[in-house]
């Protein structure tokens, strides 16, 4: 009697356990939901209609643009015609900004990258007032908006801005870096050495003294310390930091419309133009699914490093 | 070893300078122009100061709009970025349901395509939906930019109070509902607060989206600054990007230490 009001029990425990179990995925898929929807309508159908705009699928919503712009070629098959993608990558001004973005991108985050990191391990390995404030400085731009950043370091590399007038106090003539590439540069690094900063310090203050303190009582070097030790188990948040900034970079707009010259310019920038000044919304269109691949390369190494840090640690 | 000792200290203290010049300098010789009469190359200081310019930003009935519509708007959307996504985080840190981890990335992902590229395709969709130059439609753009941070950094806050405190107070007999207030929601709220104020500042800078969907209706303070750059004196523009950076800068005084005590940091990696 007992055994079988027991057995019963446990039935009724394990099917209510199983309804809760499914009535939870409900819940947690219900509120999921709406940020994902908003997103897949304000984002997601943008990016399938420029997708599908940039090879020729001119019907619908993107008629009106297919009608205003110029040299636009329509679908001659079924999944489009490639022939918006030959025009801009036999335009040699395409190519050229091309490069330049890709420059762009690589020299700054390997920049921003490496301060932050410089400005991180000082943190960790020696510490003290000046290391913290060194730290504080680099998340300041954080702070200030990116129109107020790239127009303040516009006006402090320009002809008549800071760095010529204190050149000029010592008798020199110093170097115009406003309106050029290296004022691109800069401003790219400006605005991207918060994030990269937060992510360095955060990463190398989560490995444990004990770790370097037995590295350094076994005789290591700093240098080994450094790229054995502190560099790999900080390797995710560095991979995260070194992915966000080169997405954030390949594709920004306001630091280069800014800083940059009129030629040659960033993809970022060249969308723009092609869509408003040479009214060729179908170019623009090709560079925003050109931008769009190579960030998905680089997001997709972020993805990567993350799972294979949560399955080692077990989260999945 | 005393040689070599001073020695890396003096380094360290010009590499100091450098970076302290490289971040501060462009915006204290930004902010120095607001108050200057004027400034010819090659002198250091202007010929004299004056209050002259902020008088002109303060009685220019257009500037003024366009601040009491930043103050409008950002607000709105952080709140409106909240009410929707705060329970999303809550569920992708304590609900396991099909579609999760898509779901997360491909909140991530949507930052991959550049704006640029979507804001024509986007004004279409807007104009079929009668968005345009409607304030519903600019704080849905401006929401866009704000989702990452209003799901991730509270997933991780939600994600990193010990599940063993929450049970605790369960058997204590505590309700579920009155658990999450007393217990859940204080600890991750510092987490929260980060995600707030990322969110104030990414709705807050938002401009090509709100150009785009807002002008000529409504102009907030980042879309006034392109206009303003290229048609007014320097020294305006200096003071309106004085302006235009006290909210955050104030945001920056009250979160700071969880900012730098690594919440930003813990919220971007995948659990």
């Amino acid at each position: 009697m007992t055994a079988l009001r027991s057995g019963a029990g446990a039935r009724v425990v394990a099917r209510r356990r199983v309804s809760s179990e499914s009535r939870r995925r409900a819940l947690g898929l219900t509120l999921a939901l709406p940020p994902v929807l908003l997103l897949a309508v304000f984002v997601g159908i943008p990016v399938v209609l420029a997708i599908g705009f940039s090879l020729g699928h001119n019907g619908g919503l993107n008629s009106t643009i297919a009608d205003i712009g110029t040299g636009t070629h329509s679908a001659t098959s079924w999944w489009g015609t490639g022939q918006a993608y030959v025009d801009v990558f036999t335009d040699p001004r395409f190519l050229r900004d091309l490069g330049v973005t890709v420059f762009v991108t690589v020299v700054s985050t390997l920049l921003v990258i490496a301060t932050s990191l410089a400005i991180a391990l000082n943190l960790r390995l020696r510490g003290g007032r000046l290391a913290t404030v060194f730290a504080g400085l680099a998340v300041v731009p954080l702070f200030i908006p990116v129109v107020i950043a790239s127009w303040a370091i516009l006006t402090f590399y320009s002809a008549d801005g800071f760095v010529r007038t204190a050149f000029a106090l010592v008798g020199l003539e110093g170097p115009t870096w406003g309106y050029t590439t290296i004022a691109v540069v800069i401003g790219s690094v400006w605005t991207s050495l918060p994030f990269a900063t937060l992510m360095a310090t955060s990463g190398l203050q989560s490995v444990p003294d004990a770790m370097i303190e037995a590295a350094k009582d076994a005789g290591a070097s700093t240098r080994s310390i450094v790229t054995r030790i502190l560099v790999p188990l900080a390797g995710i948040p560095l991979v995260i930091a070194t992915t966000f900034t080169a997405i954030g970079i390949l594709g920004q707009f306001t630091v280069p419309y800014f800083t940059g010259p009129n030629a040659p310019t960033v993809l970022g920038v060249d969308i723009s133009k092609y869509f408003q000044a040479f009214n060729r919304p179908q170019e623009s269109a090709v560079m925003a699914v050109v931008v769009f691949a190579l960030a998905s390369g680089i997001a997709f190494v972020y993805v990567r490093a993350n799972f294979r840090s949560a399955k080692k640690e077990g989260r999945i | 070893m005393r040689a070599s000792l001073f020695g890396r200290r003096a380094t360290s203290l010009v590499l100091f300078a450098l970076v302290a010049v490289f971040i501060l300098g462009p915006l204290l010789w930004l902010a120095a122009h607001a108050f200057a009469t004027s400034w010819t190359y090659p002198s250091l200081l202007p010929e004299g100061l004056t209050f002259h310019w902020w008088s002109v930003v303060f009685s220019d009935p257009q500037l003024a709009a366009s601040v009491k519509n930043s103050l409008y708007f950002s607000p709105l959307t952080v709140l409106v970025s909240a009410i929707v996504c705060l329970p999303a985080a809550y569920a992708f840190s304590r609900f396991e349901f099909p579609g999760r981890r898509v779901f997360l990335i491909g909140l991530f992902a949507t930052n991959a395509f550049p704006k640029m590229g979507l804001f024509v395709s986007m004004a279409s969709l807007f104009y079929g939906l009668h968005l345009m130059n409607t304030i519903a439609g600019i704080v849905i753009v401006q929401f866009i930019g704000t989702v990452v941070f209003m799901t991730w950094i509270p997933a991780a806050a939600f994600s990193s109070v010990p599940r063993a405190l929450e049970e605790a107070s369960r058997d204590a007999g505590a309700g579920a509902f009155q658990t999450f207030l007393r217990v859940t929601l204080p600890l991750a709220l510092p987490g929260i607060l980060v995600a707030l104020l990322m969110s104030f500042l990414a709705s807050f800078d938002e401009a090509q989206g709100t150009y785009l969907v807002g002008a000529p209706v409504f102009m907030t303070m980042p879309t006034e600054m392109y206009s303003l750059v290229l048609n007014y004196p320097k020294q305006v523009a200096a003071v309106f990007a004085i302006l235009l950076s006290i909210p955050s800068v104030a945001l920056l005084l009250v979160a700071r230490k969880y900012i730098l005590g690594g919440r930003l940091a813990e919220g971007f990696q995948i659990r």
